[in-house]
């Protein structure tokens, strides 16, 4: 499979699009702030990635609609597609759908319907599209989705896809966190040994994929997605199981052709979790075996904040940026690796030149649900 | 390449298989998830997850893919979809509404699974090891067919052989309140499978899935059918999309029976439209999900069983 990727756009904490996003990241700057919508009295950890779009103390309905729409539009636009997509589908994944929106209807008496719990009808609205899916698959929802689109169109059902993922935070995952943690992390610390949990965070990203086999008028070629694996532990609602999840990295070789030694970059999911960041690294260390040396190993969350559904392809974007451009963000925060991790070549404090042809892309979620995605550039 | 259903799981209040789904004029007693399953493991599980279970167990025994208790097939070549809008939306608000109230130390930590919408999908993965595909669709009123297109995709894309779809919506005040009245309380469940595997494996095949369209509106989606499709025999479709469908045929409205299906709705029609199948309708059966104020229609053929073709005498 060599599925072209034709636009890219994501909205963060970091950045309000893609190269504003790509910038910080490069740049090693963070977003943690206090926390805006929510009330910090209530909280242990008062911190999160979230997007600055309301007045402090304040919160509204649709937040994470609103999000999705922009990243879908800038997308859209960097493919040439314009606003009208109709006969496009939209696949989007997301951890938390409208479910903030909920929370403020419940809690606090804000107009709000189950019409607008799931995307399809604000991109039904906005773009013309009435082929939508709102996929609710915790934080690899949206490499779920791309693995979903991709085979579309391999099966010839659409010419061309927009995949998508979003997520904003909401108080009862904040919160539920926050009631098991009485010292909550300060930072968000990937495969560091003092590395305290992690942190939510606001993001929306969307890709353009293309039929392999559609004549192309023309434009950006960002990458071509290669494969994208997909299993699920069946063994724990929340702690992630090592053999599924090496599964998932076999699987997205397998499906794409390539190995483990003709990759130049991994793209972690590395939330910060004490459990999340040594499984993965000990699944990685055992597909890659001799060759786990030779790529070099980097994520995003301590700079985004574990931005949950949108959390895989922000990372893939992330990647096809990094394809273009050669410049690796670091992974900040990291000061003393696990053990686990001795003899890998982490990207740590700044960013590194490093010319990268194919790379794997890592997204985990609750529910044991796992994916990776292998990318090659342009 | 032919998609069959080869099982059908029905847990609605009153009804506990297709054959009395079909039938049923109105609900029965409440599910009881005990009943079904067993106590273990029930609690600190949402009533959605429950309910999930419920149907998944009755599907997978249906097909026979479990026997004694025990899978009979590959469990990383099975997938799970499971379709429900308000799934876990009550756990979100109660725990938001504690959170104002009391604190983060009045919530507790039993919730933190259910605040994730795939619980269902994930709980029903975990229970029979089925480690394929899990894929939670909350996509509105058209939910529910999605997650048959969807599941069918997904046996052609060759990432599952088997493929068990759920849909199921839990009743309860926090979404009555966002959809406006009583919602099913219940569940249902197929299995989908290649006419091949189905086959191979001495599966019955309780129905052919025929094509699909998802669009704007229902006289745009079922026109597109009507190219490839012939002539349905019987509809299931809400009450709002009946002028826009062939007149003289009968409408099979189940929300009339049931009350809000929303995610479920698809899959409870499929199993529904088995049902009476299984009793000797005449198909095609042509299912809508959506009406033209949604986001969008999904349309779905369910075509019946083709007869065994007997080897020529010798």
């Amino acid at each position: 499979m060599r599925v072209p990727i034709i636009g890219v756009g994501a909205v963060a904490s970091v950045g309000r699009d893609a190269d504003e996003i790509f910038a910080g990241l490069c740049a090693g700057r963070g977003a943690l702030g206090p926390m805006r919508g929510f009330d910090s009295g209530l909280y242990n950890g008062k911190q999160l990635f979230e997007i600055d779009d309301r007045p402090e103390g304040t919160d509204r309905t649709l937040r994470a609609t609103g999000f999705l729409l922009d990243a879908v539009a800038q997308a859209a636009a960097d493919a040439g597609l314009g606003d009208d997509l109709s006969g496009v589908p939209v696949l989007v994944g997301t951890g938390l759908r409208e479910l903030r929106s909920a929370e403020l209807w419940w809690r606090d008496g804000a107009p709000f319907g189950v019409d607008r719990l799931h995307f399809g009808t604000a991109l039904r609205e906005r773009f013309g599209t009435a082929d939508t899916l709102t996929v609710s698959n915790a934080c690899s929802a949206s490499l779920y989705t791309l693995a979903l689109g991709a085979d579309l169109l391999a099966l010839g059902e659409a010419d061309t896809v927009i995949v998508a993922g979003v997520d904003s935070i909401t108080e009862s995952m904040h919160g539920l966190a926050d009631r098991v943690q009485p010292n909550p992390p300060t930072a968000l610390r990937t495969l560091d040994v003092n590395r305290r949990g992690t942190i939510l965070g606001d993001g929306a990203a969307a890709v353009v994929l293309r039929g392999e086999h559609v004549k192309w008028p023309g434009g950006r070629l960002w990458g071509r997605l290669r494969g994208v694996g997909m299993t699920c532990d069946a063994k724990h609602p929340t702690a992630p199981d090592p053999a599924q999840v090496a599964e998932a990295m076999r699987q997205a070789h397998r499906l794409a052709g390539t190995r483990p030694e003709d990759i130049d970059m991994v793209m972690l999911h590395g939330t910060g979790t004490p459990l999340n960041d040594l499984v993965e690294i000990t699944a990685y260390g055992e597909v890659f075996q001799e060759a786990a040396g030779r790529p070099v190993l980097t994520g995003i969350k301590p700079m985004t904040g574990h931005t949950s559904g949108s959390a895989g392809l922000m990372s893939l974007v992330t990647t096809l940026q990094t394809m273009a451009t050669g410049k690796v963000p670091p992974l900040v925060n990291l000061d003393e690796p696990i053990e686990e991790a001795a003899g890998l070549r982490l990207v740590r404090a700044r960013e590194e030149k490093h010319e990268v042809a194919l790379a794997q892309v890592h997204g985990f979620g609750f529910g044991g649900v796992n994916a990776v995605a292998i990318v090659e550039g342009s | 390449m032919m998609m069959t259903v080869t099982g059908v799981g029905v847990a609605l209040p009153g009804a506990d298989s297709a054959a009395a789904l079909a039938t049923a004029s109105r609900p029965g007693d409440a599910v009881e998830p005990a009943a079904v399953l067993g106590k273990k493991g029930l609690r600190y599980k949402d009533r959605a997850t429950q309910l999930g279970l419920c149907a998944a167990q009755r599907v997978l025994t249906d097909a026979g893919l479990l026997a004694d208790g025990v899978l009979t097939v590959d469990g990383t070549r099975t997938a799970v979809l499971v379709s429900s809008n308000l799934g876990n939306v009550d756990t979100v608000c109660r725990v938001v509404r504690t959170i104002a109230d009391e604190g983060t130390h009045g919530v507790s930590p039993m919730d933190t699974p259910n605040a994730s919408s795939n619980i269902i999908a994930s709980e029903i993965a975990i229970r029979w090891g089925l480690k394929g595909p899990n894929l939670m669709l909350c996509n509105g009123p058209a939910s529910g067919l999605d997650a048959i297109r969807w599941g069918a995709a997904l046996l052609r894309s060759g990432r599952a052989d088997h493929v068990v779809v759920v849909g199921v919506e839990p009743d309860n005040e926090i979404a009555r309140g966002l959809v406006g009245g009583p919602l099913v309380d219940g569940a249902a469940a197929v299995v989908l499978e290649h006419a091949q595997a189905a086959e191979a494996r001495g599966a019955t095949v309780r129905a052919v899935i025929g094509a699909h369209t998802r669009g704007l509106d229902v006289a745009g989606t079922i026109g597109e059918l009507a190219e490839v499709e012939s002539e349905p025999a019987a509809w299931y479709a809400p009450a709002a999309a009946a002028p826009a469908l062939s007149q003289g045929l009968p409408v099979h409205d189940l929300a009339a029976v049931w009350g809000e299906l929303s995610g479920a709705l698809g899959v409870v029609q499929c199993a529904a439209a088995i049902g009476a199948l299984d009793a000797g309708a005449d198909g095609p059966m042509w299912l809508v999900a959506g009406t033209d104020s949604d986001d969008g229609v999904a349309t779905l053929v369910l075509r019946p069983p083709v007869p065994a073709v007997q080897p020529a005498a010798v």
